[in-house]
């Protein structure tokens, strides 16, 4: 016979954290309420046959949220052998509201005091024993964080469930135990004893889930109505409220022996929301806090490691512990020096511009030849040193700048010859292949296809790491909650609910479960909006995209990512501000009650453990899908027409390939956006299998013929339009209507082309080296008015609304 | 036969091992998409775990 535990508490109260403690689970701990919406279910570590299960977190047994109706369902009518109360030992008075209706369901009732190391610290000081009289069931202090008394009230609650020890009843006020007698008796007689007081409190409170449930007829209602009403008479209040009354002022009277609060002067955590919760400077630190954390990701730490990835394990390789590099560096520039490489490059460059041709990078080239940097030049000339002849070879063939700088360096001092030097994942795989005799194509299938792809997405692990690693800080400190806290305060404004800002919270890992943590929303028309608006957000697969552009195109400009991020809540807000005045999306938004944790240091373990499991699912899916997809591009890129027939040809040129047959049959519908390449218009659709997934084809097929502006316009399409597959799923799950699903990927594809389309067409009245379009530009001004017409038109529909309510 | 397979067996081994490796990753994607690991950090990672993919958990 199996035992379970019910672990019952308030939101943010640690449920999760303890069962994860319990269990030795790993479920997502988030600090803000709404992170279980389902009960979730473990063993016990060390003990067999005893279940844990980990209900939603829930401020009462009424049934207002999907919470509640969850826990409470479970409760009442599963019945666990027992429950874990936990209560937040920094907030007793609130917590033990739950607390006094648990004890009321006729279940043996164990309250943990959590987070007693943040009460002690506050110099407050709980009486346990006395509490423990108070509630009538044992009360033990643990610290769910720190693990430390949870395998104690573990012990206690198994010891309580097999004894079937319940807490005494507790007494209201004499004239509403009088009205309770009367429902016992005429109502729920039939039930079992213990069982008897709950549904008795619920029927007294009117609780129309338990009158259907308990069929109650008109007759017996009507009947104990007259009791209700002589109560509500004598107390000139409605029922409802007079038990929560009741409740609160035994709760007070109860905590007056056994809690003391010392008072001095305000905590720590009320000065920090001082300041970061604070009505004017709230959002700047918002702002501020978000541009570093994504600086810091991808532009400075996380571009470090990523360039050591990319340049040393998938490239060529790199010197053990730098030992070697400054003798190399030293040796290639007396090389370079010695054949005046750079000024014979820098005059084919100049030669070229003399002519008039228009030159695609080439202030890249000029900038980077100008500065002498080697690492630069050899990128420039790399990317767009094709578009520059430099004479005609003994063959007759014409030579370019990239090629002649490849002969020229035919004989200069190689990396190997130096220092400690360890080749890259390619570099070894090759030579592993060329050993084994392989054919050319199949060399070219694993080297160019699937480590050239599979590595341009693993060389990003780094950036995703630092990224996740400050997210979890956020999250876990409790600086988040104050964000969805401060959102709500300016959504309101605006119609929108604050509780549409924690699924965007959690989006930014991942979508999925982001869009699946709308769930808690109660209003319908608010769900759906936030279902469609989450996938906004940049979630973990998409910063790799954001590095890539921001490096290749950029050169790692420090604002791109942050502007990335900044973009995708700008989509949010608007989107929400537009549908919010259609008559799809109107009403009142929903209220946002949200208790906000104290702050505290997370542990180093936590935040780890958290990044991991977010940098891991990235780096599987490079190892899975992404694999698969490189592949699949690999095989398609070298099949097509060969010498008027359909064949396989390892210098297949793209466009006579199958895959450049589908790029240029859909490479149209982003020429308006700027990026109208073959390359580009695959990767966005790949995409759709997983964002990733645009860095891996771009790995496979290469993409460099593109101006900043169109890489820019890109990224925006790419971060706004339809998420991927999973995600797209995730979607029809929660609007659970095919109708709605079209509409929101509908939505979101619309809103990415036409803020791509005015980036780019508006953008090429400002850029160099765009030629901007008259046709663009019109229509570009026409989107930016219709735009502003939707964004400030006055909200009809919530007018509407409210006259429908005022009449 | 034997002078073919001497002369190709780096394909064959290069491509045997492909095929393995496509053949594992579609396998347990399906299986892992089955039991409600299609997204990021798989179920662990996600709020509504143990609601989703019920008939599946049934059946294992």
């Amino acid at each position: 016979m199996e035992l379970r535990i019910a672990l019952a508490g308030n939101p943010n109260s640690g449920k999760t954290t303890l069962f994860n403690a319990l269990t030795g689970s790993n479920q997502f701990v988030g600090n803000w309420p709404g992170v279980t919406v389902e009960k979730k279910e473990g063993r016990l570590k060390g003990q067999e046959g005893v279940i844990v299960t980990d209900l939603p977190g829930i401020y009462s047994l009424s049934p207002y949220t999907p919470e509640e109706i969850v826990a409470r369902k479970y409760l009442i009518e599963e019945r666990p052998d027992v429950i874990l109360n936990i209560v937040d030992g920094t907030n007793l008075e609130r917590n033990l509201y739950l607390t006094t209706q648990l004890t009321e369901i006729g279940i043996p009732v164990v309250v943990a005091i959590n987070m007693m190391d943040i009460v002690r610290k506050n110099g407050d000081s709980i009486d346990i024993e006395g509490l423990s009289r108070v509630v009538d069931s044992p009360v033990v202090e643990i610290s769910a964080l720190r693990g430390d008394g949870v395998e104690k009230a573990a012990a206690i609650a198994i010891e309580m469930a097999k004894k079937k020890a319940k807490p005494r009843r507790r007494y209201f006020s004499g004239i509403v135990e009088h009205a309770l007698a009367h429902i016992e008796e005429a109502v729920v007689h039939h039930l079992p004893e213990q069982q008897q007081r709950w549904y008795a409190i619920k029927i007294f409170e009117r609780d129309v889930r338990v009158i259907e449930k308990l069929d109650v007829s008109a007759d017996l209602l009507t009947h104990i109505e007259k009791d209700i009403k002589t109560v509500e008479h004598e107390f000139d209040d409605d029922a409802e409220s007079i038990i929560i009354n009741e409740r609160y002022n035994y709760i007070t009277e109860a905590l007056k022996g056994c809690y003391k609060r010392r008072r001095v002067g305000i905590s720590t955590t009320e000065k920090i929301d001082r300041v970061v919760t604070n009505r004017f400077a709230a959002l700047p630190i918002f702002a501020l806090i978000m541009f570093l954390v994504y600086f810091i990701s991808v532009s400075t730490v996380g571009t470090w490691m990523t360039d050591y990835t990319n340049d040393g394990l998938f490239g060529d390789g790199w010197y053990l512990f730098g030992i070697g590099r400054s003798a190399y560096e030293e040796a290639l520039e007396e090389y370079v020096d010695e054949h005046l490489i750079i000024e014979r490059a820098a005059g084919f460059v100049q030669a070229a511009e003399a002519t008039g041709s228009d030159i695609r990078g080439l202030d890249d080239l000029k900038e980077a030849l100008s500065a002498r940097e080697w690492g630069a030049i050899e990128e420039a000339i790399g990317s767009y040193g094709s578009q520059i002849v430099t004479g005609i070879d003994a063959e007759g063939n014409t030579v370019t700048l990239d090629t002649w700088l490849e002969a020229e360096l035919e004989n200069a001092p190689v990396s190997e010859d130096f220092g400690v030097w360890v080749p890259g994942i390619p570099v070894l795989l090759g030579a592993l292949l060329e050993k084994m005799n392989v054919s050319p194509w199949l060399y070219s299938l694993v080297i160019d296809g699937m480590v050239g792809g599979v590595g341009a997405v693993l060389g990003f692990v780094p950036q995703i790491l630092v990224l996740f690693l400050f997210l979890a800080f956020l999250e876990a400190c409790g600086y988040m909650s104050r964000i969805a806290f401060v959102l709500d305060r300016i959504f309101c404004k605006f119609g929108l609910s604050g509780k549409s800002f924690i699924p965007l919270l959690i989006g930014t890992g991942c979508s999925v479960p982001g869009i699946m943590a709308s769930r808690t929303i109660e209003n319908e028309a608010d769900r759906r909006m936030t279902v469609i608006t989450t996938s906004f957000v940049p979630c973990g697969a998409k910063l790799p995209v954001i590095a890539l552009i921001a490096g290749a195109l950029f050169g790692g400009a420090w604002w791109v990512a942050p502007v990335a991020y900044f973009v995708g809540i700008t989509a949010v807000i608007c989107s929400g501000l537009i549908l919010k005045k259609t008559k799809l999306f109107a009403g009142d938004p929903a209220p946002f009650v949200m208790e906000l944790p104290a702050y505290h240091m997370p542990t180093a373990s936590s935040i780890l453990r958290s990044m991991w499991d977010r940098g891991w699912a990235f780096i599987k899916k490079a190892g899975t899908i992404i694999l698969v997809s490189t592949i699949v591009i690999w095989v398609l890129s070298h099949l097509g027409v060969v010498d008027g027939g359909f064949g396989f040809l390892l210098e297949m040129e793209l466009e006579d390939s199958l895959l450049g047959y589908f790029g240029k049959g859909v490479k149209w519908i982003f020429a308006p956006l700027g990026f109208a390449s073959i390359e580009t218009a695959v990767a966005t659709f790949m995409g759709l299998v997983a964002k990733e997934e645009i860095v891996a084809v771009l790995g496979v097929l290469d993409f460099l013929d593109m101006t900043r502006l169109a890489g820019f316009s890109f990224l925006v399409f790419n971060l706004l339009c339809a998420p991927c597959f999973a995600a797209m799923g995730a979607i029809k799950r929660e609007m659970n209507s095919a109708k709605w699903t079209a509409f929101a990927i509908g939505y979101q594809c619309l809103f990415a082309y036409l803020v791509s389309l005015v980036i780019y067409q508006v953008g090429a009245l400002f850029a160099a080296d765009v030629t901007a379009n008259a046709v663009g530009v019109a229509v570009s001004v026409l989107v930016v008015l219709l735009f502003l017409y939707l964004l400030l038109r006055p909200n009809r529909a919530a007018r509407a609304g409210k006259g429908a309510l005022q009449q | 036969m034997l002078e073919w397979l001497a002369e190709n067996w780096g394909n064959i081994l290069v491509i045997a091992v492909l095929l393995l490796a496509v053949g594992a990753v579609v396998y347990f994607r399906v299986r892992a998409r089955r039991a409600g690991r299609g997204g990021c950090g798989g179920c662990a990672g996600c709020a509504m775990k143990d609601i989703c993919h019920e008939k599946y958990k049934k059946n294992l």
